[in-house]
């Protein structure tokens, strides 16, 4: 259902005036810019240059990064829950874990949520209590070290955020030089008629905060640890 | 090559001998000198005030004074950035603007003259101390010119660079800023003597009289044994 | 609060400041290492001067189209389930704001950062309604507890505040037991809040940039509450001040690498979350309700003047990072929540001249603020068009000043009258002059030697020393 738009008219009105002008009906084209580096960067770099600067950036934002192959994955995965105390762990209901014959549920020592819109609210419920999150990465970015997710039915908001530790699993094809590539995807879609998600997170590494005394804590409302696995496909 | 000397309130009322020094130098390297006598300030203290429309006199004054120099040297950054605004000052002005345009692209301050116009590195200047360089705001931020000065110091025989902790920050001076907040400026100066001090130089050496005032000022005040010279008395000093 | 911050005049607050040691040593370390990372990032990404020619660009081109884009972001963001509402007024977003709160019978409110929130005091009206408004950022949620002390940063909000401070403040405000290490005040922030957040009815966040063409909010944090406070309430409101607008999903990205290399030296902060609307018909977590609230609060009186540049901000505080007079009297001397360069720029058009009309002196023009602007605002240029304004429209300079200047103009149009002021200067100044300097100047010249000497004038000056020579040569 399509939200109200209140006090519009005045308020644009008003504004155009300010500017000493009618108000624009028309479709203002936005100009080609003339200046465009963003374009540049990392711009002759192959994929597996991507991954040696990916894994470098997660230096220094406090970030994990294994790598393994498909084979490997559900194994390196399990490894990774064990390693961290095991606990309750939650992760997206995403046909890639499939793909990728990650099959968790299925461990009997393994204490798996799998996000699921039919239960509602005791996602969120089951979710906070967790030790650990995992989602697959939409796209990556190589220069920040980041990982960026669609939120979806499957794919809450709160599986990288609620639990201690979150977990992303990268596939390789998934890496790009930087946000402007990400950016430019999301446009294109777009332009496409598809709708962008409800919710975009550009993640990179655990949360922090500088706030006391410029010192950096790592971890304050989200995950305090975060893990990147990448995934040679 | 004929050189219009600009020589700036500073230089002509308190510090004769960094003019005396710029005209012996310019000479020395070979330029014809012409001060004109009508000359007075640019009109910083003023626009920088606020007073634009008192120092659009000065300005226009000043306009009309070099309208006939091939080039305006002065030994002075800050003044130099003023001459190089008077574009934007006189924007839209059918009678001002592009004589207001045509000094400033004749203007340069004395190292970057000596520098990017004369492309010369080394004057043949020599002087024997510990030296530390004062970047002045105007001249590096506004008028853009960080490297001449310091090409022309590297070249001086006997001189010792050392570098100036906090370089890039303010002196405190700011013309009437160091009249009209004097507690801040005071801070600052005091912070920036602090730094001098750190730098354990013989000297401070500086392109604008304005901070060499305030910073000498400061120093000494706490009497401090560092000299404080303007670059020109520097490269004019024979090797 | 309101913009307005502190009831001490100008010069009270300078002097508070001024005396404030621990404050002004941790506001020189933080200059230091916010100034440090920002270069580093900048290098690291290279072609820095490119990249600051395209923000200034895009941020242009935007304000001048600020109508149409505006209006294609609240109809993107209708067509999405959001409701818009534009507020001229503080007033009228408050209003708008509390109605919401009050038809959903909200009793607790989780609030992330948000700097055109406490600009338009929207905690007073949501409390005067008997709403509970947690602030969530850790720095605003350290200073809602020491009984509301303002920010005196618009990037770190409590930099004025030690560990023992803030050991004291949750101690006596929240039974607090543990040492004033930052990582156990952080600890127990973090315990607290969770269940603020999971309690909360309602999220209240700012807005970094709005993608006109999506119409969608991005939010630009390290610590996490800003996805807790959209992710867990059933109802967001988001407050933008009405200049925060990016055309596309490419503009916005080139803005927030600006800013968060501009204002911590990070590549990307932890969490940049773009969100758009209503959560979708199967989601779980995300809100039923959303609304944008676009504030004008004065913006609009800025368009179309000299100041128009200033509304390029997007408030990654590095002129604040740089400001030498900033390092010295920290954020609270300016009196508005709008500190250093871009709060004396800012702060007097939004607030008026009235109540702000030192901040445009408290500069000494230094020009590091607009060295150091990621979308090249010319913020030493503003301060003296508003001492410009202050002098000539206005006409509230001091008298004395306003005669020197007068005399200023006269002396510098004339040689003659110049000629005569600068023979007189050493027989005016001679009386001072104690072994080669002044020490103990009178008039304009007291303040100044307060701290420094003032050279003494030359026995000649130098247009004398070269006429004589001249006579000489010929």
């Amino acid at each position: 259902m399509a939200g109200k738009i209140m006090n519009k008219k005045h308020f644009l009105n008003h504004v155009a005036g300010q500017l000493g002008r009618e108000r624009i009906m028309d479709t203002v084209e936005r100009p080609e810019w003339k200046h465009q580096p963003q374009w540049n960067v990392l711009k002759d770099a192959s994929q597996d240059e991507l991954v040696d600067i990916l894994k470098e950036q997660c230096k220094s934002i406090h970030t994990e990064v294994l790598e393994t192959n498909k084979e490997q994955l559900s194994s390196t995965i399990q490894d990774m829950i064990k390693d961290n105390g095991g606990g309750q762990v939650v992760t997206w209901d995403d046909p890639r874990f499939q793909d990728f014959q990650v099959n968790l549920e299925t461990q009997e020592d393994l204490n798996i949520h799998v996000w699921d819109p039919r239960l509602g609210d005791e996602n969120i419920r089951i979710t906070e209590q967790a030790n650990l999150g995992i989602t697959f990465s939409d796209i990556t970015l190589a220069e920040s070290g980041t990982v960026v997710l669609f939120s979806d039915a499957g794919k809450g908001r709160s599986v990288s955020l609620l639990p201690s530790t979150y977990i992303a699993i990268i596939p390789k094809n998934t890496i790009v030089p930087r946000m402007t590539q990400a950016a430019e995807m999301i446009e294109e879609k777009v332009a496409n008629g598809e709708q962008v998600a409800s919710c975009v997170n550009f993640i990179s590494g655990p949360s922090n905060s500088a706030d006391i005394e410029m010192n950096l804590i790592v971890g304050v409302h989200g995950p305090i640890k975060a893990t990147y696995i990448i995934v040679d496909d | 090559m004929k050189v219009s000397l600009f020589i700036t309130c500073l230089s002509d009322i308190f510090y004769g001998d960094v003019g005396k020094d710029t005209v012996e130098l310019l000479e020395k390297l070979g330029c014809d000198i012409d001060f004109p006598e009508a000359q007075t300030c640019c009109g910083q203290p003023a626009y920088n005030s606020g007073y634009v429309s008192d120092a659009r006199k000065s300005m226009k004054h000043m306009i009309e004074v070099f309208e006939h120099a091939d080039y305006v040297v002065t030994p002075s950054g800050s003044c130099a950035t003023m001459f190089t605004e008077y574009p934007n000052v006189f924007k839209g002005d059918p009678k001002w603007e592009d004589r207001a345009i045509a000094l400033a692209d004749k203007t340069y301050e004395l190292t970057q003259f000596i520098v990017h116009v004369l492309q010369t590195e080394d004057v043949g200047a020599a002087y024997h101390a510990k030296a530390t360089y004062h970047t002045s705001c105007h001249m590096s931020r506004l008028l853009n010119e960080r490297e001449a000065p310091l090409k022309l110091l590297e070249q001086v025989e006997g001189l010792e660079l050392v570098s100036l902790p906090n370089a890039h920050d303010c002196c405190g001076f700011g013309g009437t800023f160091s009249v009209k907040m004097p507690e801040i400026s005071e801070q600052m100066v005091a912070e920036k003597a602090k730094h001098v001090d750190e730098a354990n130089a013989d000297i401070l050496i500086g392109a604008d009289c304005g901070c060499l005032m305030n910073i000498g000022g400061r120093i000494s005040r706490e009497n401090k044994p560092v000299k404080v010279m303007h670059i020109a008395s520097i490269l004019n000093r024979q090797g | 609060m309101s913009m307005k911050i502190g009831a001490e005049k100008f010069d009270e607050r300078v002097q508070e400041g001024l005396s404030d040691t621990f404050m002004r040593g941790a506001v020189s370390s933080a200059q230091t290492r916010f100034r440090n990372g920002r270069l580093n990032a900048a290098e690291e990404l290279g072609g820095w001067e490119e990249w600051r020619n395209l923000g200034e660009e895009i941020r242009t081109h935007t304000l001048e189209n600020i109508d149409y884009y505006l209006d294609l972001l609240s109809e993107k963001v209708a067509e999405r389930g959001g409701h818009v509402y534009f507020a001229q007024t503080a007033e009228e977003a408050n209003n708008y704001i509390t109605n919401v709160v009050k038809k959903k019978e909200a009793k607790k409110i989780a609030k992330s950062k948000s700097m055109v929130s406490e600009e338009i005091g929207l905690n007073d009206a949501l409390k005067d309604i008997g709403a509970e408004v947690v602030e969530t950022d850790l720095g605003e949620w350290i200073l809602q507890n020491d009984d509301v002390d303002p920010p005196s940063h618009i990037v770190t909000p409590a930099l004025h505040k030690n560990r023992e401070q803030i050991r004291e403040v949750f101690h006596d405000k929240l039974g607090y037991s543990k040492t004033d290490k930052p990582e156990e005040l952080a600890l127990f922030a973090r315990e607290k809040l969770r269940e603020e957040f999971l309690d909360a009815d309602i999220g209240i966040t700012g807005c970094n940039f709005a993608v006109a063409d999506t119409g969608t909010v991005t939010l630009v944090t390290n610590e996490g509450n800003a996805r807790m406070v959209t992710s867990l309430p059933d109802t967001q409101i988001t407050v933008m001040g009405m200049e925060r607008v990016a055309p596309t999903w490419n503009d916005m990205e080139v803005l927030v690498s600006l800013l968060t290399r501009a204002a911590v030296g990070q590549k990307l902060t932890s969490y940049i979350t773009s969100l758009t609307g209503v959560k979708e018909e199967d989601d779980v977590d995300g809100p039923e309700e959303f609304h944008l609230v676009i504030v004008d609060n004065g913006r609009s009186k800025i368009l179309g003047t000299e100041f128009q540049s200033a509304l390029h901000c997007i408030r990654c505080a590095a002129c604040i990072n740089v400001c030498p007079v900033y390092r010295h009297i920290g954020g609270h001397a300016y009196g508005s929540i709008y500190p250093g360069p871009i709060g004396a720029v800012l702060t007097p058009l939004l607030g008026g001249y009235e109540d702000h009309k030192e901040l445009p002196y408290a500069s000494s023009l230094c020009g590091a603020c607009t060295e150091a602007c990621p979308v090249k605002i010319p913020l030493h240029e503003l301060l003296i068009r508003h001492r410009e304004k202050i002098v000539e429209e206005k006409g509230e300079a001091p008298v004395f000043e306003n005669i020197s200047m007068k005399a200023f103009g006269m002396g510098t149009a004339s040689p003659t009258m110049y000629n005569i002021g600068t023979k007189l200067a050493p027989k005016v100044m001679k009386p001072m002059v104690k072994d080669e300097v002044i020490s103990k100047g009178v008039g304009p010249l007291k303040s100044w030697t307060t701290a420094r000497d003032f050279p003494a004038p030359g026995k000649q000056r130098f247009r004398d020393w070269y006429k004589k020579r001249q006579r000489e040569e010929s």
